[in-house]
């Protein structure tokens, strides 16, 4: 490539990343005085606490349950493994609202197992519960897709040699497949978290209560206008953004000196 | 004692090969590129499976049905290191040592000797990504060798390096294999590092079949096919 076709190359790149990060102008459009008074406040702390502590639970949940599943499921034979992705892939390719519909009729209390669950004090709507199990729905096709593709990119080979050395299957996941596609799997991880952090389709139906932090933003929005939404959206991208965004920097890295 | 029978179909290639082997034996596998010798040691390992036959080393039976992998005394050095690249070159090599058998005296002393034979002292903390290729071929078959396995593989484990490197590692090979008595069949396309390595007898495999058997000394002088005769023909 000629210096002048990569320079053109170059600024086409840097138009289109200036075209994605457009949107991001709007915190200097006038939208009046940012709202950051007692009755925004409070409601907005509370939905940070609520979307930082219940996502980190939906998140210790979706890696205990998927990381043994995308590790069968990477064991797979070519067909059964199309079977079990394209399973993955139904809360994925459902419409959000769609997803929080059907999970309230579901687990709610006109559905057997909702009704059965809130026979034992569980309620599976407007609760931290439903929270949770919301956002597991929403992110747990993510990381296991994510993380099957982690897990297949470890050299089978080295997998092998590793059991010819006397390791049982079970020590060989833990000391060479794990450790090998770590940053792939905190990639998948980092993309169900933005993914079930920033959800509100699905958890405006099933828990509008407790309020996450994207319901909050749509309350403050009804209630006070843009001004009140500002403040939150700047802590909502400060909290959502850096964890993903730093290790998905760190994946390439490694990548680049591997 | 090994013994083996390997049925093995390919696309284009149906290999059959039945071979016996004492303990502290070696034998070379010989044949043209695409002959299967490399899928002859994969099934003796376990990487792949045969379609029929049997692999039995002494008491311990490998197919039928196939033994798991880490159950199998088995050492396999192939053109790949396929060293552990998140862990140090100490690391890789005592990867197969376990917790009980890292306290006892003598695998201490075994583990200082190849580190020492092999000159791998300098690069022991050393992580095992940043080394060079002939580096990685050493650290691997001390690697292999740290555990004292009774059956060694080699599939072409020299492929790339240069010459003083590969006399090298043969005669440390050779050398344990006789202080060892590990049992050891090795697979390469030069018939001069086959010979060096294991230079009691050979097997000549060709379309998947044994095309002759026996001493280095019967083959050379009497090839039993035209394709064995152009192999071993000087260039």
């Amino acid at each position: 490539m000629t210096a002048n076709r990569h320079w053109i190359a170059r600024a086409c790149a840097a138009v289109f990343a200036i075209a994605l990060l457009y949107p991001f102008t709007a915190f200097f459009v006038h939208v009046g005085a940012w709202q950051w008074g007692q009755d925004v406040r409070r409601p907005a702390l509370a939905s940070i606490r609520v979307s930082l502590l219940l996502t980190t639970v939906a998140m210790a949940i979706i890696v205990v349950l998927g990381t043994p599943v995308a590790a069968y499921i990477a064991r797979c034979r070519t067909r059964e493994r199309l079977i079990w992705q394209a399973l993955l892939l139904v809360p994925i390719l459902l419409p959000p609202l769609a997803l929080g519909i059907l999970m309230t009729l579901a687990f709610g209390p006109y559905g057997s197992l909702g009704s059965l669950l809130e026979r034992y004090g569980i309620v599976m709507t407007n609760s931290a519960t439903a929270f949770v199990t919301t956002q597991v729905y929403v992110g747990m096709g993510y990381y296991v897709l994510g993380a099957v593709a982690a897990l297949d990119a470890v050299p089978s080979m080295l997998q092998k040699q590793a059991a010819l050395l006397g390791l049982t299957p079970m020590k060989v996941f833990l000391r060479v497949t794990l450790p090998l596609a770590r940053l792939g799997l905190a990639v998948a991880l980092s993309i169900a978290w933005v993914r079930a952090i920033g959800e509100f389709g699905a958890v405006v139906v099933t828990a509008y209560y407790p309020s996450g932090m994207p319901v909050q933003l749509w309350v403050n929005l009804q209630s006070f206008g843009l001004p009140a939404v500002m403040p939150l959206l700047v802590v909502f991208l400060a909290v959502a953004l850096p964890l993903p965004w730093l290790i998905h920097v760190l994946a390439q890295r490694q990548r680049r000196h591997a | 004692m090994l013994k083996a029978k390997i049925i093995k179909k390919r696309r284009e290639l149906e290999v059959n090969v039945t071979l016996q082997l004492g303990p502290g034996e070696s034998l070379g596998l010989f044949g043209a590129s695409g002959a299967g010798k490399s899928t002859v040691l994969a099934c003796i390992a376990g990487i792949e499976e045969p379609d029929d036959g049997y692999v039995a080393l002494g008491d311990c039976k490998f197919f039928p049905p196939s033994l798991p992998l880490h159950r199998r005394p088995v050492g396999y050095l192939t053109q790949e290191p396929g060293l552990f690249p998140h862990l140090t070159v100490g690391e890789n090599i005592c990867f197969g040592i376990s917790k009980r058998m890292a306290n006892d005296k003598e695998q201490v002393a075994w583990i200082e000797t190849l580190r020492d034979r092999l000159q791998l002292a300098s690069l022991w903390h050393a992580s095992a990504s940043l080394i060079s290729g002939g580096q990685a071929r050493r650290v691997s078959l001390a690697r292999m060798l740290a555990r004292k396995p009774a059956l060694v593989l080699l599939d072409e484990p020299f492929t790339g390096l240069d010459r003083q490197l590969v006399r090298e590692l043969i005669d440390d090979l050779v050398s344990w294999n006789q202080t060892l008595g590990f049992s050891m069949i090795a697979v390469d396309h030069q018939v001069e590092v086959l010979k060096r390595l294991c230079p009691q007898r050979a097997i000549v495999l060709e379309h998947g079949k044994i095309a002759q058997s026996g001493t280095w000394e019967e083959i050379r002088s009497a090839p039993a096919t035209p394709l064995l005769r152009s192999l071993l023909a000087p260039l």
